[in-house]
C-alpha cells in the first residue's frame, strides 16, 4: 500500500467514525492512524540533544539495534548530526511511518527524516525552516500527531511574547503548510465552553485522537521564555512560575473546532488514549502538582477532568513527565524526573488508580516507551536542556529493562555521555519489516 | 484567529483565575478611585485620527516635538533622524535572524506590549536559553538615558547594540562584522540601507538605525506630567498628589529619582550602593534553606534550595558598576533607573528579583539592609502603611498614554523570523 492508497484509506474510515487500525501501533501512544510493527522493535530512534564541549555539539538522531539476534544489539548503529542546538524534543512518525517528523522548540526548525529507506540507518529528508512564518507566529513545535495524510503540530509559544500562547499548526505529509488553529483564551473562546470555570489560558503541549469519539485533546504547559531558561533559575522566578498551562482543551477532530475548556491546573503533559473499546477517558499527569488527572466521559455522554491520584508526595515536587500507558489499558508507566523513579499504576479503575510499584532509574528520567505486549520498557534521560540537572546527577542514557510482570530487569544501558552523543529525549520504535 | 492585537487582551481575562499577581490598579489611602488606571498595552487601542503619513512619520514627529515633562531629544549630529532610519530600525529591532540561531532579536527581551521589557522573566534568556543576570530595562525613553545599562557599560544609542549582538548569552554572533555581511546579502536590507543612508550596511549605519527607532520611543504627557507642568489641577487624585509630597519630602525619593522646574527624568543619571545589589550578592552566596515556589495558582510549596541547586546553573555574581571601572569603590553601584512608566515595567531592580512597586517601597522603606558600604540616602524612612499607598499612587501617576501606540508602530509589520 503506498502513502496515498493509505492516507485515502484512512480518511474513509475516519469519515465513516470507525478505527481503522485499532490496534496499529507498537509503542502504545502511537497515532492509531499509523500502520503497526509486527513482532519485536528491531531499532529505537532517539532524538538527541547537542552538548557543548562534546562530540560534534549538535542535535542528532541516534539509532540503536534492538534486534534479539543481532550482534550490535544494544549498540548504537548510526547517528545522524543536523546542525546546531535546536533544542530537540519530541518527534513522530507521519501515518504511513515511513517519514519521522522532528522539532526543535528553540530554532523552530523541523527536520523530516525518510526512515523507511533503510530502517536502520535514518536519513535527512527535509528541513522545514519557516514553521513560525507559515503558522503566523507560533513557535515551538512539540507534539508530531499523525492524522491521514495529514502532521498535526502543537506548538508551545508565541512570536510576539514568548509566552504560553499558542496554536495547533497542520501541515501535509508533503511537509506543506494547510492551517493554523489557535488555542482558546478567555477572550477569544472560539466557540468552546469552559467547564466549572476554567480561565483558557492558550496554553499547549501534546495532543491526542480518540476517532471513534471524533475528539481530539491538548494539554497545557509553558512558553519560550521558560522551557529554554535554567531550571533553578525558573524555579526562583515568581513571575516565570505564574506562566504555567492549567487547562486542558477537547477538540472537534473532524473540524478542529474547541469544544471545551477544562481546568487542569499544574502543567498538564502527555495525553494517553486507551485502546478499549468502550474505554473513552484519557489520562494526563499534571507536571508541577504531581497528580494523575482523569478526563473522560460520563454518564450523560459529557466529558469531564478529575484529579484521580497523587504521584508521589506532590510537596517534594518530583515532577510527573513521560507517561505510558499499557495496551491492555490496565497499566500505566509514570516518570518522575526529580527523584529518577518510574512507578506503575494499576488503572483498570481509571477512576481509582494505585500505585503498584516503584523503581529508581537513574538520578533523572524523562521518556518511557514500552513494547506493544508490554514486555519491553526503554527509559531515557533528557527533560530539556536547561532543566536537566547539573553535575554528576546529570545523567544521561538509554536503558532497556525486561518486565516479567513483577519486576523490571535491566537488558542494557547505553551512557549517552560516554558515547558524546549528547542527553537522549525521545524514543520511537522502527523496523524494516514495515517496509518489506 | 488570534492576533498580536488580541494577546494581551486575552491577559486581561486571565488575570481573573490563573495569574494570581497581576497588577491592579493602585487606590490611595483614602480608597478612592485614581484617574488614571493601570490597564495591559494594547496595541489595537491605538487611535490614529490622520494615518496618511505612515506610522514612521508619527514616530520622527514625536521624536523631533518634545512632550509635555519632558526635555527636547537629543539627537547627535552626526545622526539626524529620518523616516528611512527609524523604519530600518524597527525591522533591524524585531529581526530574530541577527542571532546565530536566527532565534534572538532584540524585541524577545523588549516586548512592546510589556513596556518594552518583559514582565514575565525577573532576568533575561538569550540565545539556548543561556541565563543573563540581569533584568531586561525597558528601552521607553531610553533616549534621554546617558549612560546606558545597569552598570553604565555604554554612552550612546548608536554604539550599545554591539554587546547584546555579540553577547554569548544574548544574542550570541560570531561577530558584529558577521550581522554586517549578513544585511549585506539580503535584498530587502540592501534597499533599506541605502534609502537610509545612500550607502551598503556598516556597523556605524547598523547603530544609528536602531538608535533613531529608539529616540521614537517616548513617553512623557502622564497624568503627573499634566498636574505639574500642564496646569491641569485635576490631573492627579488626592492620594497620587500626597504621594508626590512624601516623594520629595519625607521620603526624599527625589534626592536620586530627579523632578524639574520644566521636565522630570526621574533620574540622577548616577551609580548609587543602595544596598539592594549586597544583599542579593549575599543571598547568592547563602542561600536559604528553602525557597517558596508556586505550582499553580493558590499552590505553593517551601522547596529545600538543595534541589534547586540540583537543577540549577551557577548563577553569575553581579558587582555593577564595578564590572565596567574595576574600581572597589564601584562595587555593588547600580544607575538610578528613570520612574517613568514604571506601573509598566515590572519586575524592578537590576535583576528583577522585586516583584511590585510595593515591594520597591518596603525596601527603601526598611533602609535597605544597612552594609558598611551601602549610601546614607538609604535609610529606614518611618513611612506609614498609609503613605506608602500614596507613593504607590504617585508612581501609577507616571503611565503615559501613547504606549499603546508604541507597541502599534512596532507591531507595523510582522517580525523577520526565518
Amino acid at each position: 500500500m503506498n502513502r496515498r492508497e493509505f492516507g485515502a484509506l484512512a480518511t474513509s474510515a475516519l469519515a465513516l467514525g470507525v478505527m481503522p487500525f485499532r490496534a496499529s501501533a507498537d509503542e502504545t501512544c502511537q497515532s492509531p492512524y499509523m500502520p503497526m510493527i509486527t513482532g519485536h522493535e528491531e531499532y529505537v530512534y532517539i532524538w538527541t540533544l547537542g552538548v557543548e564541549g562534546m562530540g560534534d555539539e549538535q542535535d542528532k538522531m541516534v539509532t540503536v539495534d534492538l534486534r534479539p539476534d543481532s550482534a550490535t544489539r544494544g549498540q548504537v548503529i548510526h547517528t545522524l548530526s543536523v546542525g546546531g542546538r535546536n533544542e530537540a524534543h519530541h518527534a513522530g512518525f507521519n501515518s504511513d511511518r515511513r517519514y519521522l517528523w522532528a522539532g526543535g522548540l528553540d530554532t523552530n526548525r523541523i527536520f523530516i527524516f525518510d526512515v523507511h529507506s533503510n530502517p536502520a540507518e535514518p536519513r535527512l529528508h527535509k528541513t522545514i525552516d519557516t514553521f513560525v512564518k507559515d503558522s503566523g507566529g507560533c513557535v515551538g513545535p512539540h507534539t508530531f500527531f499523525a492524522l491521514p495524510g495529514r502532521m498535526m503540530i502543537t506548538g508551545l509559544s508565541n512570536d510576539d511574547d514568548h509566552g504560553g500562547r499558542t496554536a495547533l499548526v497542520e501541515y501535509n505529509d508533503e511537509g506543506e503548510y494547510v492551517a493554523t488553529y489557535w488555542m482558546p483564551t478567555a477572550d477569544d473562546m472560539q466557540g468552546a465552553v469552559a467547564v466549572d470555570g476554567a480561565v483558557a489560558d492558550g496554553y499547549g503541549y501534546d495532543i491526542r485522537a480518540l476517532i471513534r469519539k471524533n475528539i481530539m485533546l491538548t494539554s497545557s504547559f509553558t512558553g519560550w521564555s521558560n522551557y529554554m531558561m535554567d531550571f533553578g533559575q525558573m524555579l526562583q522566578d515568581q513571575e516565570a512560575m505564574k506562566r504555567f498551562g492549567g487547562t486542558m482543551v477537547q477538540w472537534d477532530l473532524h473540524t478542529r473546532q474547541p469544544k471545551k475548556v477544562f481546568s487542569v491546573p499544574g502543567a498538564p503533559l502527555e495525553v494517553r488514549f486507551p485502546w478499549g473499546p468502550n474505554a473513552n477517558y484519557a489520562f494526563t499527569s499534571a507536571a508541577l502538582t504531581s497528580k494523575l488527572w482523569l478526563i473522560y466521559e460520563d454518564d450523560a455522554g459529557e466529558w469531564q477532568a478529575k484529579a484521580v491520584a497523587d504521584i508521589g508526595n506532590p510537596e517534594d515536587i518530583p515532577l510527573p513527565v513521560d507517561i505510558s500507558l499499557s495496551a491492555d489499558d490496565q497499566t500505566l508507566w509514570v516518570n518522575t524526573f526529580l527523584d529518577g523513579k518510574t512507578r506503575l499504576f494499576d488503572v483498570s479503575d481509571p477512576h481509582n488508580p494505585k500505585q503498584v510499584y516503584e523503581k529508581q532509574i537513574a538520578s533523572q528520567v524523562n521518556m518511557v516507551s514500552q513494547s506493544w505486549d508490554g514486555k519491553r520498557v526503554y527509559f531515557t534521560s533528557s527533560l530539556l536542556g536547561n532543566w536537566d540537572k547539573k553535575g554528576a546527577d546529570d545523567q544521561q542514557y538509554l536503558k532497556a529493562y525486561d518486565w516479567n510482570g513483577t519486576e523490571l530487569v535491566e537488558t542494557f544501558q547505553i551512557d549517552f555521555y560516554e558515547a558524546q552523543l549528547g542527553r537522549a529525549h525521545l524514543m520511537l520504535f522502527g523496523s524494516a519489516a514495515l517496509y518489506s | 484567529m488570534w492576533r498580536p492585537g488580541h494577546r494581551l487582551v486575552g491577559l486581561r481575562g486571565a488575570c481573573a483565575g490563573v495569574f494570581l499577581a497581576c497588577a491592579a490598579p493602585a487606590f490611595g489611602s483614602d480608597g478612592q478611585q485614581p484617574l488614571y488606571a493601570e490597564a495591559p498595552i494594547d496595541p489595537a487601542r491605538c487611535a490614529v485620527e490622520d494615518d496618511s503619513q505612515g506610522w514612521a512619520a508619527r514616530a520622527l514627529n514625536r521624536s523631533l516635538t518634545p512632550q509635555l515633562g519632558l526635555p527636547a531629544v537629543p539627537h547627535p549630529a552626526d545622526n539626524a533622524p529620518s523616516i528611512e532610519k527609524i523604519e530600518l530600525g524597527r525591522k533591524l529591532f524585531f529581526d530574530r535572524r541577527l542571532s546565530i540561531n536566527r532565534t534572538m532579536s532584540c524585541a524577545m527581551c523588549h516586548v512592546p506590549e510589556q513596556g518594552f521589557t518583559t514582565w514575565e522573566l525577573q532576568s533575561a534568556v538569550g540565545v539556548e536559553g543561556r541565563s543573563v543576570k540581569r533584568n531586561s530595562p525597558t528601552i521607553l525613553n531610553s533616549a534621554f538615558l546617558n549612560p546606558l545599562f545597569h552598570d553604565g557599560r555604554d554612552v550612546a544609542l548608536e554604539t550599545q547594540f554591539v554587546a547584546p549582538l555579540v553577547a554569548r548569552n544574548e544574542m550570541a554572533n560570531p561577530s558584529a562584522g558577521w550581522v554586517v555581511a549578513f544585511l549585506n546579502r539580503d535584498d530587502d536590507y540592501i534597499g533599506m540601507f541605502q534609502q537610509a543612508f545612500g550607502a551598503d550596511a556598516s556597523l556605524d549605519r547598523l547603530g544609528q538605525a536602531l538608535a533613531a527607532y529608539q529616540r521614537t520611543l517616548v513617553a512623557g504627557d502622564s497624568p503627573f506630567d499634566r498636574w505639574r507642568y500642564g496646569g491641569d489641577g485635576t490631573a492627579l487624585d488626592q492620594a497620587a498628589a500626597r504621594g508626590f509630597d512624601l516623594f520629595t519630602g519625607k521620603g526624599e525619593c527625589v534626592a536620586c529619582h530627579l523632578v524639574g522646574d520644566q521636565d522630570a527624568m526621574f533620574t540622577d543619571h548616577a551609580f548609587h550602593d543602595t544596598g539592594y545589589g549586597f544583599m542579593r550578592e549575599d543571598q547568592r552566596q547563602n542561600p536559604p534553606k528553602t525557597t517558596r515556589v508556586q505550582l499553580a495558582p493558590g499552590v505553593f510549596v517551601d522547596v529545600d534550595f538543595a534541589h534547586v541547586a540540583a537543577v540549577s546553573a551557577v548563577r553569575e555574581a553581579d558587582l555593577g558598576r564595578y564590572e565596567v571601572t574595576e574600581d572597589p569603590a564601584d562595587r555593588w553601584l547600580f544607575r538610578t533607573p528613570t520612574l517613568r512608566n514604571i506601573a509598566m515595567t515590572r519586575p524592578y531592580m537590576h535583576d528583577g528579583a522585586l516583584n511590585t512597586l510595593r515591594d520597591v517601597l518596603d525596601f527603601y522603606n526598611r533602609g535597605g539592609p544597612g552594609h558598611p558600604g551601602q549610601s546614607p540616602l538609604i535609610r529606614p524612612l518611618g513611612l506609614s502603611e498609609a503613605e506608602l499607598d500614596d507613593i504607590e499612587a504617585f508612581l501609577n501617576s507616571l503611565t503615559s498614554p501613547n504606549l499603546d501606540c508604541l507597541a502599534a508602530e512596532a507591531r507595523s509589520h510582522p517580525p523577520d523570523n526565518h
